[in-house]
């Protein structure tokens, strides 16, 4: 007796349901797409940033840290910790005239761009001040006039963390407060 | 005499769509994992790049002040124009705030569209008596990476007087 064969079905599923699914997700995620991440850095103003606690020092306490960096057109300032920067005192600076920065441009002169000056000598130079003062987080940017906004951001980013002096658990915080004061030297 | 057509063999008429839907899956898995639901949004453009930095911290809402080579905006709306000066120093041509503008230290334009601006949040925080939404002088910046400081500087000076006294610096986040 012959067998009645059943007839082969298509085996094609029907995705166009699907397609049309996918065509209208597509134009809405590419709208909601964001390819650049933003993200932002916390500053205040001068006189209402964080209270400091302004206690009584002890005989044998270290002189308060008071850390500002003058980011100039011919280099970097680092001021308030002469002690730690010059071990062999600080060099003489004659009356009436200014004083050469700390950490000179790379081309020396004038800096021509942001990576003309000499971030890796600052954030040298900052985990030594910060290895003096474990407990200390504030540090005041003086920019001068014509210093470009690219470079102050670079001084907070080196100023805030050490992404190479980590210990395992992301990079070292150096001084998170930063703030951003007025006047040009 | 009567002809008979010759019937052409039936053809398939279903298009293979497999692969486009492969591929719309991929593009579908690669716009999810880029979807973000940022409330924070730069517009760049010629005049507006702002700068790289290490910074991880996401942005939050807040008044949005845009300074650009040309214009100072506040939440999109143009406020002043910047001129273009010779720096006193580098003899440098530099963005600057025209003269004209300047009421001592303020930006009397750029003063009095922030004061407006506080004064509706508080009015906005006291009223919803929700402590989220209460006015904490919370301000965006977002500055062109060649602005010079001096522009920066009479700016900043000017939204504290106009009771902000929080900036937060957009920046782009460093891969």
């Amino acid at each position: 007796m012959a067998v009645k064969r059943k007839a082969i079905e298509d085996p094609d599923l029907n995705l166009t349901p699907i397609m049309n699914l996918v065509t209208i997700l597509i134009p809405f995620l590419i709208m909601a797409a964001q390819f650049v991440q933003l993200s932002v850095i916390d500053s205040t103003l001068p006189a209402i940033g964080p209270p400091t606690e302004v206690e009584p020092p002890k005989p044998d306490d270290k002189p308060p840290l008071q850390l500002s960096l003058a980011l100039k057109g011919d280099g970097i300032v680092v001021l308030g910790a002469d002690q730690i920067i010059y071990p062999d005192g600080a060099p003489e600076v004659a009356e009436g005239e200014k004083r050469p920065p700390t950490l000179p441009c790379k081309s020396g002169g004038v800096c021509t761009n942001v990576e003309d000056y000499d971030w890796d000598s600052l954030q040298q130079k900052l985990n030594l001040i910060k290895d003096e003062y474990p407990d200390d987080e504030n540090v005041i940017l003086v920019p001068a006039s014509d210093t470009q906004y690219e470079i102050i951001v670079r001084a907070m980013d080196i100023a805030r963390e050490d992404a190479e002096a980590g210990t395992g658990d992301g990079p070292r915080t150096l001084f998170p407060f930063v703030v951003v004061a007025g006047g040009a030297m | 005499m009567a002809t008979k057509k010759a019937r052409r063999p039936e053809v398939d008429t279903n298009l293979n769509i497999n692969s486009m839907m492969d591929m719309m899956t991929i593009i579908l898995v690669f716009l999810l994992k880029s979807y973000s639901a940022s409330d924070v949004s730069v517009a760049p453009s010629d005049n507006l790049t702002l700068p790289f930095s290490s910074a991880q911290k996401a942005p939050e809402v807040a008044v949005n002040l845009v300074i650009e080579q040309g214009q100072i905006l506040v939440d999109g709306v143009p406020v002043l124009q910047l001129g273009r000066k010779a720096d006193e120093e580098s003899g440098k041509e530099l963005a600057s705030i025209p003269e004209d503008e300047m009421q001592g230290q303020n930006i009397g334009k750029l003063y009095d569209i922030l004061f407006e601006k506080a004064e509706q949040a508080k009015t906005l925080g006291e009223r919803s008596n929700n402590p989220d939404l209460a006015f904490k002088g919370r301000i965006l910046l977002q500055v062109d990476r060649e602005m010079p400081y001096s522009v920066l500087r009479s700016v900043m000076y000017t939204a504290g007087q106009a009771q902000f006294g929080e900036f937060k610096f957009v920046v782009y986040k460093q891969e």
